[in-house]
């Protein structure tokens, strides 16, 4: 049972260097759409895979680092300089000498595959001649790709050392991805022998057929003469489907054919299961409860390592956060292990969507309470001519209590664009400055009232608008000011002065402050 | 941990007592040299399992030599695309060793004959011996005596890997070498006694009693080979063949027909249109019984003046092979008595 323990990519697709650690289990990818949850995953899928064929099928040109090939162009244009596209999968050492060596990026004596995908030296000159183009002319077409151990032993997709298979939830149905599935199971199932047998035993049985019901028909015809088809193209493995209660998986729902699918690939077989199953948004076309079904599935699976890409939280959150690996905006990327203990363990317990939708974000506003959360938004629109948060890929989240630092340590380790907005709680230096040291960065900052005496979100409001907050909760009050009784009903009166007085609220500056400096 | 150095007489059942020492429990590595051997040693293990069981390793030298040490450790560093089998161009002898060119060519081969070199120059060593020590418990070399140039110097460094060793081998059956470069070794084989110290130099006991005795061939061609070649070889058996030098064409023409005696000529054998070998090539077979070894003009008059054993130690040792592969009758013959059937 192999377990892949690295990758190491580079100058594929959107990654121009990229090192993810896995751990053996489970590994949840969550990111933003184009954020390169899938290309790790091909990444994953190629390299395990060797296959010549698909690499040619995609193109040297969508693979390369589009940056890299533009970089070089722009530059001298030395044949040595061309990029070239590597995947490393380090692997969990075995006792197998063939996967061991030093053929890899770190030059380390490990175990594990890897991918290349170079220039051919013996064109040599034919590429001389394209780079020596006037016109910028990169040369994809003279670009082969090698399949290699560590230890430098070849290998191509019948021979491959580690058994995986990939399942996208967006193409479950294909008429392409269907039969390669089939065959990929009939093998774990049927050893090669017995494969072998049945292969022969149904051509027989074609002939058979040829013989005495076709037998007839033919004799009628003069010189021709009907027969059925047994090549290469119609053999066993090629009719074959896979059928619950009779019904062929293809005529299934997408959702139950992703289900089954899943189910069957990960059980157990005769052959020995699956090292590794690479699921891509594995909730497409499944309802809630056929995804927790799903997930309890994968929850319980051993002896398959895993690599889920999702946008879901439920599936996230239900395999532990802790698998989780965030892939952020700007090619960073971060598992909650390289968190410091403290704040990992917090964002386990966190109420899980929180961290998704934090860690899907490039810009993000947090705020400590629900009256914030009511009115930022307001505040935004007015700050910037109108314009909604989400135009600006601004996200606000309210996060409760004081646990900012958690995600400030979080927006650095993912890159994320981060204004905190906090009460002053009676010492703005002791609070808000000296309690952040560490935390604050470039891009992450607090943002709160410098005037200890506005200790909190609504003394401040109420200050900055005292008309407004007598005219919408003045009527009919006797015992409380208003800004008692907006102290007593945060959300409550944050909620009647955004229905009262829509756009004729003062921004307290603290927070026009921070609107601003999000968008900097 | 036992290293030992066997030194065997022909047909003294060295791939047998190698065979039998395998198990399903210890991981093994053994390498061989020549392709006869190699198969012979595939049958025989698989006749003992059945299959050739996961734990154990067969990979002829070059495998070893290119696959096991150099490919893992190496190719990246030294960003080669292959082995090259042609001998390098003599201008390269005067290379520093520490030159790439020395070891590869420009397209980016290495040299199969340096490539030993290469481990040494780079200190690999101490990496190979580590991936010995972790994926095998025993460490088996068959046909030691063909391990030259470079090659022997690598094996003698190997051998302080702490894993259990045995290597086996005829001093006289050397008709090969896996490599020569310029004269890296090049006076190895012509002393025995030298021969020994070496592998007693690398820590290795040298032992010449285990395989002394021939289970295949009898006492009259132990007798024949002792006297006409002075190699002391003795035999297992007791009893009494026959050797049989041909005088006549009518007996010649018998032998040339019998499809039961494997004529076995010094060189292109298959231009005499019979049932037949080259001496040197016939080395590790073993299944012939009876064998006719067809001497040229030359050969013939110093066999007859009975002074075989003065003959180049390369050709002394085809012979000794040639000779060596009865388990019945030795007929000895002129080659003009077959040129009759010589086509071209």
């Amino acid at each position: 049972m192999h377990t892949i323990r690295k990758v190491v990519i580079q100058n594929f697709k959107k990654f121009k260097s990229l090192t993810l650690d896995f751990e053996p289990g489970k590994t949840v990818l969550i990111g933003n759409n184009e954020a390169g949850k899938s290309s790790i995953l091909l990444a994953l899928d190629l390299a395990l895979g060797g296959s010549r064929n698909r690499i040619e099928a995609l193109g040297a040109e969508a693979l390369l680092n589009k940056d890299s090939v533009s970089a070089f162009l722009a530059g001298e244009k030395s044949l040595e300089k061309l990029p070239e596209l590597i995947v490393d999968v380090f692997l969990e050492e075995g006792d197998d000498e063939s996967l061991y060596g030093t053929n890899n990026a770190h030059q380390r004596q490990t175990d594990g595959v890897r991918m290349i995908l170079a220039v051919m030296a013996e064109y040599g000159e034919a590429v001389q001649a394209i780079l020596a183009d006037d016109q910028p002319n990169f040369p994809f077409e003279y670009y082969a790709v090698r399949f290699e151990t560590f230890a430098g032993r070849p290998y191509a997709a019948f021979n491959r050392p580690i058994k995986h298979m990939m399942l996208d939830g967006s193409r479950i149905d294909g008429d392409h991805a269907s039969r390669e599935y089939t065959r990929a199971v009939y093998a774990f199932n049927a050893p090669v022998e017995d494969r072998y047998k049945l292969e022969n035993l149904y051509r027989q049985g074609k002939q058979a057929f040829t013989g005495q019901h076709l037998a007839a028909l033919n004799a009628d015809l003069p010189a021709y003469q009907f027969d059925v088809r047994s090549s290469i193209r119609s053999n066993l493995e090629t009719d074959l489907i896979i059928t619950e209660d009779d019904i062929p998986l293809e005529n299934h729902g997408k959702g139950r054919q992703c289900f089954i699918k899943t189910e069957f690939a990960l059980s157990k077989h005769k052959q020995g299961g699956l090292d590794v199953m690479l699921l891509e948004e594995p909730e497409n076309h499944l309802s809630h409860s056929s995804m927790k079904a799903l997930v309890a599935k994968l929850a319980e699976n051993k002896s398959t390592q895993l690599f889920i890409a999702t946008h879901s939280s439920h599936i996230c959150s239900r395999l532990d956060l802790r698998h989780a690996l965030l892939i952020g905006p700007n090619t960073a990327a971060g598992s909650l292990k390289a968190l410091s203990p403290d704040t990992a363990e917090f964002f386990m317990k966190a109420p899980d969507n929180n961290v998704l939708e934090f860690a899907l974000s490039k810009k993000v506003i947090l705020v400590e309470g629900d009256a914030e959360f009511i009115l930022v938004e307001e505040f935004y629109k007015q700050c910037s001519n109108g314009r909604l948060p989400h135009v600006d890929d601004v996200h606000i989240i309210s996060i409760g209590g004081t646990s900012f630092k958690r995600y400030m340590e979080l927006a650095n380790l993912l890159g994320i664009r981060v204004a905190a907005i906090r009460d002053n709680d009676k010492d703005y230096q002791k609070n808000c400055v000296e309690n952040y040291a560490g935390f604050a960065s470039d891009n992450a900052k607090v943002f709160a009232d410098k005037d200890n005496d506005r200790s909190t979100f609504e003394i401040g409001l109420h200050n900055d608008n005292v008309e407004t907050c007598k005219a919408v909760f003045g009527p009919g009050r006797k015992t409380l000011s208003p800004l008692e009784y907006m102290l007593a009903n945060k959300a409550e009166a944050a909620f009647e002065l955004l229905k009262g007085k829509p756009g004729e609220l003062t921004v307290p500056a603290f927070i026009a402050e921070a609107i601003q400096w999000i968008n900097e | 941990m036992d290293k030992r150095v066997m030194f065997a007489v022909a047909g003294s059942g060295k791939t047998t007592l190698l065979v039998k020492r395998l198990s399903l429990e210890k991981r093994a590595l053994i390498i061989t040299y020549t392709e006869n051997n190699y198969r012979h040693l595939r049958d025989s293990i698989i006749k003992r399992f059945g299959h050739v069981p996961k734990n154990i390793n067969l990979l002829s030298y070059f495998t070893f030599l290119y696959s096991f040490c150099y490919r893992p450790l190496l190719q990246v560093h030294m960003q080669t695309r292959g082995i090259s089998f042609r001998a390098p161009h003599a201008r390269t002898l005067k290379l520093k060793r520490d030159n790439k060119a020395y070891y590869a060519t420009t397209s980016g081969s290495v040299y199969h004959n340096r490539l030993a070199k290469l481990l040494e120059t780079v200190n690999a060593i101490p990496d190979v011996m580590a991936r010995m020590e972790r994926f095998y418990d025993e460490f088996y070399v068959d046909e030691v005596q063909d391990l030259a140039g470079h090659d022997f110097n690598l094996l003698m460094a190997l051998a302080k890997a702490k894993v259990e060793m045995l290597f086996v081998g005829d001093f006289y059956q050397h008709t090969f070498d896996t490599s020569r470069d310029g004269n890296v070794n090049s006076s190895l084989h012509a002393d025995i006694g030298k021969y020994e110290k070496l592998f007693q130099k690398a820590g290795v006991t040298v032992d010449k009693e285990t395989l002394s005795r021939s289970w295949r061939c009898g006492v009259t061609v132990c007798d024949f080979i002792r006297t006409h070649l002075q190699i002391d070889m003795q035999s297992q058996h007791t009893y009494e063949t026959e050797i049989i030098p041909l005088a006549n064409q009518v007996d010649a023409n018998a032998v040339h027909a019998d499809g039961n005696v494997v004529k076995l000529f010094y060189q292109e054998h298959y231009k005499y249109g019979c049932l037949s070998n080259n001496w040197g090539a016939s080395k590790g077979l073993d299944h012939y019984n009876d064998v006719c070894v067809v001497l040229g003009a030359t050969h013939w008059k110093i066999y007859q003046t009975s002074s075989l054993a003065a003959l180049p130690p390369q050709t002394k040792n085809k012979l000794y092979v040639a000779f060596s592969r009865t388990r019945g009758k030795l007929y000895l013959a002129p080659e003009k008595l077959f040129k009759p059937f010589k086509t071209d």
